[in-house]
């Protein structure tokens, strides 16, 4: 049963954030609230305010600019960034992946936001924008700030995001010539939550095959969507082979952090992240190739 | 604590009161009366709720229904011309895409959205379409032979 | 061209447009004037004595108009063995004591489902914690916790099934395998979760709509339970949103509403959520499997032996019979000379194990056939080949047992045969397995103690010619309302909109024993079949008296036209004779009346059904996942009423069944279901569906109305068994363990890995 709360329905940025300034703890922030209702609906969260951000159009956009890259509005659907004509020059793998989020009708209702908000460690977009170096806009009625998508999330369904804070914008810098990104999750059941999840970003030099510079991310895998430094380390700076990647991969296996719960052991998670990092990395050096 | 709502349902438009929690699907069903929509799981998983929203594929009892103010609903309700069946129900019945018939008004429904969006889907884009809605009954397929017809042209929509 | 005019044709469903327009009504959408809602407070625990129950706090909130527990019942136990009082071991409102997590133990009814649900937080339950036991292996230690007071090693029933003589056979044979297998637990997943309305008036009658598979069960269940007159109870099933096998029994929505409306004197309606349905209701039989099979040379299985130990859950419900069902399934669909089979049911402290979609033959299946194709890699024999060797045929008698008549499952083998040669060679990871099996077309058992004919109909014909369908047959969604139109429209000559069914209202209806163990085509069929015919030959006589011709002439109805069967051009209108017959029987109105009960059909069933499918698998072998790519089916069910409807069975149970092979399963802790929602509880969704072929195979069952026999449960048997050969074919491993997860694909190659280098 969802508990009685007083509802409100801020039109504008500014309406929301004195609101929040109020109410802090005693509220609660709603978006598509397909997760946050599930939560309500089993008592777990019962929040005496609920501010319900949805309405606010100025959080519901996507820009794109040459120099700065990729601006996407908080509340801007998964729907919204798969179809936008925007998602393209590096940034397609974001369509790629919000295709695969659940079924339409989540995807419709659901904001890219939101969910980076409910900071559950198996969800898609986080490790891809991980792996694109994008940053997060948040704001509050002191002022506003930036943070990397990697720092994000603090634990299980926990985030850097402070009372009276909202996330506003998602930041995706321009992708420098020859990279190529690619994300890759192990569902049992097509477009289901990750079991695992795995990006990885490779940058070539200009007119050799060398990795510049590479990022590897992955979902499921700990506490938080994580970032495999040492997976990187191994692929960095060299001419990227298959036996390099089994070997990138191997190292994320082993410095992530995963959990045995009912839909994988630990032990499994590990395997899939040796092949999933492995041949996202296969996957990415084609496209930086390309690219 | 209670607040206004306004809505239009299937072109008709209704001003009700409702405790804020109330969820959409609440409005349709125990509001309205609308019992067409169904609930399956209540973890935003099955699709048996599945209504449009200004034109898009919901889940009914995902959304509040205050979230929802101003704006137009069609549910399956709304479907049919008068007495007369539309395509998509016209070929339901020939195909046998129901069985129990639970799922079958958030099956329409998201069916609806698809072919509103793109009426020449293929037969992957028809799976993708219809894969939020579970059918514990007819295994899917005969819903897609159903939504196939209709994008073949095999029926003739009402006036 | 056909010589049947309804029966074999597609047709729209009877309930289709109702349902396509959402207008059907299912038991969750009904609300009476004032009604009031009731909920129901669940056993935390696994196994608890209660001590005490305070409702004081619950009864003083605002709203709250009852707070029921096991003292406002008659203290009665219930079950569905009403033959055998000791296996009716369920009170549904525990009393003393709660034996699983989900065990009711207090109900409220209130103005609203939220005041019903904030009640049931102000009830205070003071349990005392008894150890507990999960596993039917460990449940029948000498030391484990006892689960009933009384019931040794909590074995709850046991089976035994003989034929031959099993230890003289395997020292003749040159060939013996043994296996273990494990097998899960499924959960229906009906999407119309398990509800009911009920109204007790002040005259003391009491009206009951709910979601059922057994209307009749329901009334006689809620008489024994209630201490009212069965005729002063009626049920009503309305539109019913699925059943697979979980709603036939009375449960825990029906019962507290009945409880809570007698004591109100107002309806009261309850609908369990989703989690209750998950943790609360009745589940799929796990099972541990022991077999033994023997073999000659040349793939004459000569001996089998089995063993089974099942976990029951804390009541007996209909596990009793799918412990039978799986022992008599072992068998099939071969011609075993020696078989003997040893079943083991135990209590334990988790939910109640019972009927689901064909009841203990997806178990025996899944492990006959995985075990089968081993015995045939064995012998170097073809899977097809060693099962045409000793497959069921025509008029076999299965010792003790069974008597099969039709049987087209050589017809089904050669099919399949061809349809595996015509895919030629597969890419690499991707692999063929076949599964053959059989399945009974309802069941012989009155363990329930019905007085009356298992199946029956009353036919009534209107002074227009419409006629009314009267019948006791539930339409749970496997299109049971539309077959029996047919059935009757073709027995009766007329069209199909000429009928009008009103089915299972106890009110309205004659008694039939509902829709399980594919019952209802032929048991129902056989009394629609009859019933028709007795209103035909009524008509007929007016027909003849009216006509006159030679006495050596027979009438018939076809088109609704009647007519000389060897003369169709003379004739006279249907309804024409119709008003005739009405007026010169004094006003009477023309009833036909149908019964059916099997009689001299062995312990079983009065027919059996036979299929093989092959199921494609593609296997990624780094990662074990892999894709359900085709499900071919060669499935007999002799004559085929309704075509459509059969499709629809077919695809439909590969859904389920491919589920039951591939991801569904109900992990527990301690006796805690750990994935009690959808989001968790993984089904086969449209993305994940496989393409599906039906290959037709005519057969003709003598018992069956106009030859047709079972189309519904015996689908779901093959699947999981076709899978695991398929993985096994594509990639080398075998799974003994349902489901057949990736992670335990992959788990079982990297073992392989290991054992070859």
């Amino acid at each position: 049963m969802i508990r009685d709360f007083e509802y409100f329905a801020p039109k504008t940025l500014k309406e929301a954030l004195t609101l929040l300034d109020k109410y802090q703890d005693e509220a609660k922030v709603i978006a598509g609230g397909q997760s946050l209702l599930i939560l309500m609906r089993q008592g777990l969260v019962a929040p005496k305010y609920l501010i319900d951000i949805k309405g606010i159009s100025e959080l519901n956009y996507i820009k794109s600019d040459a120099k700065e890259g990729l601006k996407i509005g908080a509340l801007t659907t998964h729907r919204t960034v798969e179809k936008s004509p925007m998602m393209r020059n590096g940034f397609s793998v974001l369509a790629e992946i919000e295709r695969n989020v659940a079924s339409i009708q989540t995807r419709n209702w659901g904001t890219v936001g939101g969910e980076l908000c409910h900071g559950d460690p198996a969800e898609d977009p986080a490790p891809a924008l991980i792996t694109l170096n994008a940053t997060l806009k948040m704001a509050s009625l002191k002022g506003e700030r930036t943070m990397a998508v990697e720092d994000f999330t603090l634990d299980y369904f926990e985030t850097a995001l402070k009372p009276g804070e909202l996330l506003t914008e998602i930041q995706v810098p321009v992708v420098p010539p020859h990279t190529g990104t690619a994300y890759t999750k192990f569902t049992v059941i097509e477009n289901d939550l990750p079991t695992v999840g795995a990006a990885v970003s490779i940058i070539l030099g200009s007119g050799d095959d060398i990795c510049q510079d590479v990022r590897v991310a992955l979902s499921a895998s700990a506490p938080i969507p994580m970032r495999a430094k040492q997976a990187e380390a191994v692929l960095r700076g060299k001419k990227i082979t298959d036996a390099l990647l089994k070997e990138a991969g191997e190292v994320a296996s082993t410095e992530a952090e995963p959990l045995s719960d009912i839909y994988a052991s630990e032990e499994y998670r590990r395997e899939l992240i040796k092949v999933l990092v492995k041949r996202m990395g296969k996957e990415a050096l084609a496209r930086a190739k390309k690219a | 604590m209670k607040k206004g709502l306004r809505l239009t349902v299937n072109g008709q438009p209704y001003e009700l009161y409702i405790k804020p929690k109330t969820l959409l699907v609440e409005v349709l069903r125990d509001h309205l009366g609308l019992t067409g929509t169904k609930r399956g799981c209540d973890s935003s998983s099955c699709g048996a709720c599945t209504v449009m929203l200004n034109g898009m594929a919901v889940r009914s009892c995902s959304v509040l229904a205050l979230q929802a103010n101003g704006g137009e609903v069609l549910t399956v309700e709304g479907l049919a011309k008068g007495n007369e069946l539309n395509s998509l129900q016209k070929a339901f019945l020939d195909y046998g895409a129901f069985q129990c018939g639970f799922c079958t008004s958030g099956m329409l429904m998201s069916a609806t959205a698809l072919l509103n969006e793109n009426p020449k889907p293929t037969k992957e884009q028809i799976k993708e379409g219809i894969d939020g809605n579970i059918c514990r009954c007819t295994g899917y397929n005969s819903i897609i032979r159903a939504v196939t017809a209709v994008v073949k042209g095999e029926y003739k929509e009402a006036k | 061209m056909s010589k049947y005019s309804v029966i074999g044709t597609r047709v729209h469903r009877v309930d289709g447009p109702e349902k396509v327009t959402g207008n059907a009504k299912y038991t969750f959408d009904l609300v009476l004037p004032g009604m009031l809602y009731g909920k129901v407070l669940r056993s935390p625990h696994p196994h608890a004595k209660i001590l005490k129950i305070d409702t004081r706090k619950a009864k003083r909130l605002i709203g709250v108009k009852a707070v029921i527990t096991g003292k406002d019942t008659l203290g009665r136990k219930q079950g569905i063995w009403r033959r055998f009082p000791e296996l009716c071991d369920e009170e549904i409102l525990c009393r003393e004591k709660v034996r699983y997590i989900g065990d009711p133990v207090a109900a409220v009814a209130a103005i609203d489902e939220d005041t019903a649900e904030e009640a049931l937080d102000l009830i205070e339950v003071e349990y005392e914690p008894l150890p507990a036991v999960f596993d039917p292996l460990e449940a029948i230690k000498e030391e484990a916790p006892q689960v009933h007071d009384g019931v040794e090693l909590n074995i709850n029933v046991t089976r035994h099934i003989e034929w031959g003589d099993v230890d003289e056979a395997f020292k003749k044979c040159d060939h013996i395998r043994e296996d273990q297998y494990k097998l899960c637990s499924q959960a229906h997943v009906c999407m119309e979760t398990h509800d009911a309305v009920v109204s007790y008036d002040y005259g003391g009658k009491m009206t009951v709509w709910t979601s059922t598979q057994s209307s009749y069960y329901i009334q006689r269940l809620m008489a024994d339970m209630t201490g009212l007159r069965e005729g002063d109870i009626r049920v009503i099933k309305p539109t019913t949103g699925g059943g697979f096998g979980s709603k036939f029994e009375l449960d825990s929505a029906q019962f507290c509403a009945a409880i809570l409306s007698m004591k109100l004197c107002k309806p009261v309606k309850i609908v369990l959520n989703r989690e209750e349905e998950f943790t609360a209701t009745k589940r799929r039989t796990p099972m541990y499997y022991f077999l033994k099979l023997g073999a000659k040379k040349d793939g004459t299985l000569l001996a089998k032996e089995v063993r089974v130990i099942t976990e029951g859950g804390a009541y007996t419900a209909m596990g009793a019979t799918a412990l039978y069902l799986t022992g008599f399934f072992s068998s099939f669909p071969y011609k075993y000379p020696n078989y003997r089979f040893d079943g083991y049911r135990a209590y334990t402290n988790t939910a109640t194990t019972s009927a689901m979609r064909g009841f203990g033959a997806p178990q025996s299946t899944f492990v006959g056939e995985s075990q089968l194709d081993m015995m045939a890699e064995d012998l170097g024999i073809d899977p097809i080949e060693i099962r045409r060797k000793n497959g069921m045929t025509p008029n076999y008698e299965v010792p003790g047992q069974a008597y099969i008549q039709s049987c087209g499952l050589h017809q089904c083998l050669d099919k399949i045969d061809a349809h595996i040669k015509e895919r030629g060679k597969l890419p690499p990871n991707h692999g063929i397995g076949v599964s053959a099996y059989g399945f009974m077309s309802g069941g012989i058992f009155n363990w329930f103690d019905t007085p009356y004919a298992f199946s029956a109909a009353i036919v009534r014909i209107n002074i227009d010619g419409k006629v009314d369908l009267f019948t006791g047959a539930c339409e749970i969604g496997q299109g049971s309302d539309t077959t029996l139109s047919m059935i009757c429209a073709e027995e009766l000559g007329v069209k199909l909109e000429d009928i009008r069914i009103h089915a299972a209202d106890t009110g309205i209806c004659p008694v039939d024993l509902g829709a399980w163990g594919s019952r209802t085509t032929l048991m129902n069929g056989n009394a629609v079949k009859m019933a028709a015919a007795d209103a035909k030959r009524q008509l007929l006589e007016f027909a003849a008296a009216k006509m006159g011709p030679n006495i050596v002439y027979d009438f018939d109805i076809k088109d609704q036209w009647i007519h000389l069967a060897d003369r169709p051009e003379r004739g006279i209108s249907y309804f024409d004779i119709v008003k005739e017959a009405i007026r010169g029987k004094d006003g009477e109105t023309i009833i036909g009346r149908g019964h059916y009960t099997p009689h001299r059909k062995g312990m079983i069933s009065p027919a059996y059904s036979f299929g093989v499918q092959a199921a494609e698998v593609a296997v990624d072998p780094e990662t074990g996942r892999y894709k359900l790519v085709n499900v071919t089916t060669a499935h007999e069910s002799g004559t085929v009423i309704n075509p459509v409807g059969i499709e629809g069975q077919l695809e439909g149970a590969i859904m389920m069944a491919g589920g039951y092979g591939y991801c569904e399963d109900q992990p527990m802790d301690e006796g805690k279901i750990l994935n009690p929602s959808i989001a968790d509880y993984k089904l086969i969704r449209s993305l994940d569906m496989p393409e599906t072929e039906i290959l037709e195979i005519d057969t003709y069952e003598p018992e069956g109305p106009f030859g047709a026999k079972e189309a519904g449960e015996g689908l779901t048997n093959p699947t999981a068994g076709a899978i695991g050969n398929a993985v096994y074919k594509a990639v080398g491993v075998r799974i003994n363990d349902l489901p057949i997860t990736p992670e335990k694909v992959l788990r079982a190659l990297k073992e392989k890995q290991k054992k070859s280098k």
